[in-house]
């Protein structure tokens, strides 16, 4: 079965077309994240460990490509699956408590001054 | 091809070499489709000579990939899927014109000397490789369990149930387990099917492997996926596949059980092993 020498490019049928943009996006992770030849870098790649990044990549694929078709892309903003949107959840309710406790200050301050004023009356 | 500049030497503008595949330089994939552009902020893929073979890659920002920027890239769905299929859209096309080997998302060197050495270092095993992986591609072979397979025939589900009295404790645990064994029979039934469909794809293919299964959310709900597995065929020879499953999908013995699908042609990625990552595969 195996060829020593190839075949020279002329000979070479075009193939029919991958299917790059349709294929399914967990047949493709399961095939560049697993196989292919592994030849070692130089520069250090923390990708976690590969098989439970596949595992947390599948677990959201189907309910990626399923929103996708209905044209929603809540993941943007779901903290659980999106590092910018926990950022954006942070800043949210940072900006949330800042405003809540600027509320209490101004109330408490009414408060606090309020008795005094029949006092000094 | 030149060696890319280091402009400064701090990390944000550093660059690295990050390898796509390997090919044999004799049949070099052309000027790349204009609109492949690899990684968003990398340069054009392009082709370093390396011998015999050729090494499609690309310059890349070091600082967007090394230690733990890709994969808190990753975390992000949307940019997940930018990556990989950038990766596997260069990969694809650099498929186009003779056989390549793919490298794993994110192989990345110092630089195009160094990668370039790397592929080197193993030639001799690539180019067997390649030789081996000349007009082939893969195919990918899923098999589904249908959610609502139907119960065997021979039992009249239900309609005994509702005659006996609900007070019959004895009936009650008759039709507990009678239904217990309906599930047991359906999956076996379910197992066999799958089972059938690999050894009659295999046989029109050079080379099969069975991969883990994927995420049970990906079948859809109630259904399991009873088998992954990936095809090597000769060029040519799809069509015979393509019928082989064809009769296999309308056979009642698999229709009424499971699902198949079929995915490709695909750059042979589950078939791009070295010699020695071959011997030592436990999947097989």
């Amino acid at each position: 079965m195996t060829r020593r020498t190839p075949q020279p490019l002329e000979s070479y049928e075009p193939l029919e077309p991958y299917p790059p943009r349709t294929a399914n996006l967990a047949d493709i992770l399961e095939r560049i994240l697993d196989k292919g030849v592994v030849i070692a870098g130089d520069i250090k790649i923390d990708l976690l460990d590969i098989e439970l990044l596949t595992i947390r990549v599948r677990l959201f694929i189907s309910s990626v490509d399923t929103a996708r078709k209905a044209g929603i892309d809540w993941w943007e903003t779901e903290p659980a699956l999106s590092s910018r949107a926990a950022r954006d959840a942070l800043y949210d309710e940072n900006k949330r408590l800042r405003e809540r406790l600027s509320e209490l200050e101004t109330t408490g301050d009414h408060r606090h001054t309020r008795p005094k004023e029949p006092e000094s009356v | 091809m030149s060696v890319p500049a280091y402009t400064a030497p701090d990390e944000t503008s550093t660059l690295a070499t990050c390898a796509f595949a390997v090919h044999l330089a004799a049949s070099g994939p052309g000027p790349f489709p204009p609109a492949l552009s690899g990684h968003a902020g990398g340069g054009e893929p392009r082709v370093l000579d390396a011998g015999e073979l050729a090494l499609i890659v690309q310059s890349v920002p070091a600082a967007a990939f090394a230690g733990e920027a890709l994969a808190e890239r990753l975390q992000d769905p949307a940019e997940l899927e930018r990556c990989a299929r950038a990766h596997h859209d260069v990969i694809t096309a650099a498929a186009r014109t003779g056989p390549v080997v793919p490298l794993p998302l994110a192989t990345l060197y110092l630089d195009d000397t160094r990668a370039v050495a790397a592929v080197r270092e193993r030639e001799a095993q690539f180019t067997r490789l390649l030789n081996r992986l000349h007009r082939r591609t893969e195919w990918g072979l899923k098999v589904t369990s249908t959610p609502g397979a139907q119960p065997p025939a021979d039992r009249p589900a239900g309609e005994t149930d509702r005659r006996r009295s609900p007070a019959d404790g004895r009936a009650y645990l008759d039709r507990v387990r009678g239904r217990q064994r309906d599930r047991e029979h359906r999956h076996e039934a379910a197992w066999r099917a799958a089972e059938r469909v690999y050894a009659v794809a295999r046989r029109t293919a050079v080379e099969a492997r069975r991969l883990r299964p994927q995420d049970p959310a990906l079948a859809g709900a109630g259904a399991r996926q009873l088998l992954n597995a990936a095809l090597l065929l000769d060029h040519g020879t799809e069509a015979r596949l393509r019928h082989a499953i064809d009769q296999l999908s309308t056979d009642p013995a698999i229709a009424d059980q499971a699902r198949i699908e079929l995915t490709g042609p695909w750059v042979p990625y589950s078939f791009a092993r070295l010699d020695e990552e071959a011997a030592t595969d436990g999947l097989q």
